[in-house]
């Protein structure tokens, strides 16, 4: 088999993996099943990333039950071929090995990718074919991999459950003492296994102001191995009351915030990679990078970046945590001092479903500067004619927020992160709000669920199969976004 | 702009036989031909063409104003249609962009983008061309 040296990555996601998983294992410990099963697709300057879409189970008879192996019958890869035809994703084969036999393809496997790689292409053209390998080594799942793309197979890098541990098989790899000081005390707690879980992770943070900037330096103390950081902003004197790692010479130089983050993480940890990047979500060159993160916090607190943030959780399976804060004041007192966390996985409700969005705000934040002065000077003539002028434009109130607040804000969205990407524990609640000078925090822990009608509900896991049906795209007038720095 | 989704919803359109093109300048929009008016019985053309901004990253954004060409007889007698929002040039014209809301308090339902799109958009230009002052 020829094989290149780009990499895929894969993502799986409840609550087909949960499906998948059953399936496959289904004959265990001993015996092999499998399944057939959808993919979504996107190319990014990284390499391939394929999403689980769908799945195409078999039924009775589709599969040799007399064999230990996998023996797939003609009928059901021709079925499976035939409804390739009508819809648009790439086509896998997923089957398990005994337990603690390692997910090493064998013979047979090579000969039943190679064989599977040339029939879909002939009913499916220009689509990846993923084959996955599932396996129980000594009490964990782990999965291996390979896909056959433009015409040549492409190894799994990494295979990455959103809203769980990583599940990719590391041939040879074994929990070592990294000797690490700084992290040792995060070892003793969670495992030397998640510390390296850590080490091989990214973790996309969109926004490097005040909350972005806690959660930077908390997961740069963490040791993940590479952060990506997008703002388009660049630090201003009102920022460094809250950005963390900013200095007054960077507000009078007008340093870009991500450049500010990307120093911060180099003087904590040099050896973690960085990726400073000026733009914002949803912007395509952004999206390429953003995908292939374990996990992205969204520290924007903008309706159209938690749109955008949605969309990514849903069509590639990304886990994300968003979040927002809030200072309220009446007669010269602090009132309340409110603090969201918002869950995207991706069977959760969308940012739609859960009304988290209102169009006229997204459209105002979405709008050319020009068009902007435009709608204000509109709503002010309605205004003086004694007519309401809500429908050009409605002054947005100026969310304040303090330094100790954002703070709190990035560090518990970097502590889900490291919990997720650790395998240890998980953000218990879609939505959180609390007030932190309210009695008991006034905690509200709010479970949304889907519209039955809504779009988010057919498409998850389609990436950019699914094209038409993202919630938001990026506006023409935006300048083109830029790495600023790389490490 | 999403490229996919206005193909889509243009398609629709064009299968109901209605003509509209897509015109991307600084900015994109979609000019609607031939909408069917109630002109006649003021002696105004049956038809005109419409033209529509597509809001900056749509869908996200609701779709908001109409506009018609710059001297258009039913500029005066269309709702908004005084209020001017903006001249624009597109498809070789000049343009003139009315108060019409019809997603944000003008009457219509609440913006859905799941829902709603240029293709329903029509619906809300058809009501707006037969309502003349």
């Amino acid at each position: 088999m020829k094989t290149r040296q780009e990499r895929a990555i894969v993502r799986l996601a409840a609550p087909e993996w949960d499906q998948l998983r059953e399936i496959v294992l289904s004959r265990y410990p001993n015996l092999e099943w499998a399944s057939f099963a959808r993919f979504g697709w996107r190319m990014t300057p990284e390499g391939l990333l394929v999403t689980l879409a769908a799945l195409d189970p078999p039924d009775f008879g589709d599969l040799d039950y007399r064999v230990g192996n996998v023996a797939i019958q003609e009928p059901y890869s021709l079925r499976i071929a035939l409804a390739a035809e009508r819809h648009p994703l790439g086509v896998g084969v997923v089957h398990s090995h005994p337990r603690d036999c390692p997910p090493t393809p064998s013979r047979v496997d090579d000969d039943m990718d190679c064989y599977y790689a040339t029939y879909f292409r002939d009913f499916a053209p220009r689509r990846p074919y993923v084959s996955l390998i599932v396996s129980i080594l000594n009490g964990d799942i782990v999965v291996s991999g390979r896909v056959f793309w433009n015409g040549e197979w492409e190894p799994v890098a990494r295979v990455l459950v959103s809203g769980g541990a990583e599940c990719t098989w590391h041939p040879g790899e074994k929990a070592e003492q990294q000797g690490r000081a700084r992290t040792e005390r995060l070892s003793i707690a969670f495992g030397t296994e998640a510390e390296m879980r850590l080490r091989r992770a990214t973790v996309a943070v969109i926004g490097a102001g005040g909350t972005g900037s806690a959660a930077i330096e908390a997961l740069a103390r963490a040791g993940v191995g590479r952060l990506i950081l997008v703002d388009p902003d660049a630090i201003e004197q009102s920022n460094l009351e809250r950005v963390h790692g900013s200095i007054p010479q960077d507000a009078e130089r007008r340093r870009k915030k991500v450049s500010v983050g990307a120093r911060h993480v180099r003087a904590i940890d040099p050896t973690i990679a960085v990726e400073a990047l000026v733009g914002a979500l949803p912007q395509e060159e952004i999206v390429h990078r953003v995908v292939m993160a374990d996990v992205v916090l969204g520290c924007t607190d903008q309706q159209h970046s938690r749109l955008a943030l949605s969309d990514l959780a849903l069509r590639y399976l990304v886990p994300v945590l968003d979040s927002g804060v809030m200072l309220e004041g009446s007669n010269g007192r602090v009132t309340g001092q409110i603090l969201q966390l918002v869950r995207f996985l991706p069977a959760d409700a969308c940012a739609l479903c859960r009304g988290l969005t209102d169009p006229q705000r997204v459209a105002q934040e979405l709008m050319p500067e020009t068009e902007r002065r435009q709608r204000r000077a509109a709503g002010m003539a309605a205004a003086q004619r004694g007519e309401v002028g809500n429908a050009y434009w409605r002054d947005l109130p100026q969310i304040n927020t303090v330094g100790y607040q954002t703070t709190v804000a990035g560090a518990m969205q970097a502590g889900y992160a490291i919990g997720w990407i650790a395998g240890r524990f998980v953000p218990p609640f879609s939505r959180l709000q609390m007030n932190l000078v309210a009695p008991y925090l006034d905690i509200t822990d709010v479970d949304q669920p889907p519209r039955d009608n809504c779009a988010c509900r057919c498409f998850r896991g389609w990436a950019d199969q699914a094209r038409a049906d993202a919630l938001i795209t990026a506006p023409m007038h935006w300048r083109k976004p830029r790495a600023v720095e790389s490490t | 702009m999403n490229g996919e989704r206005m193909d889509r919803e243009l398609a629709r359109l064009r299968e109901g036989n209605q003509k509209v093109d897509l015109v991307v300048t600084d900015r994109a929009y979609v000019i609607y031909r031939d909408v069917p008016t109630r002109g006649a019985p003021l002696g105004l053309p049956e038809v005109t063409d419409v033209i529509v901004p597509v809001p900056a990253g749509y869908p996200a954004a609701l779709i908001d104003l109409a506009g018609l060409p710059v001297g258009s007889p039913f500029l005066p007698r269309v709702k908004g249609g005084p209020n001017s929002q903006g001249i624009v040039q597109a498809d070789g014209r000049q343009w003139q962009l009315a108060s019409y809301h019809p997603h944000n308090g003008g009457g219509g339902p609440s913006w859905d983008q799941t829902r709603h799109g240029f293709h329903t958009y029509i619906d809300h230009l058809i009501a707006w061309l037969d309502r003349l002052a």
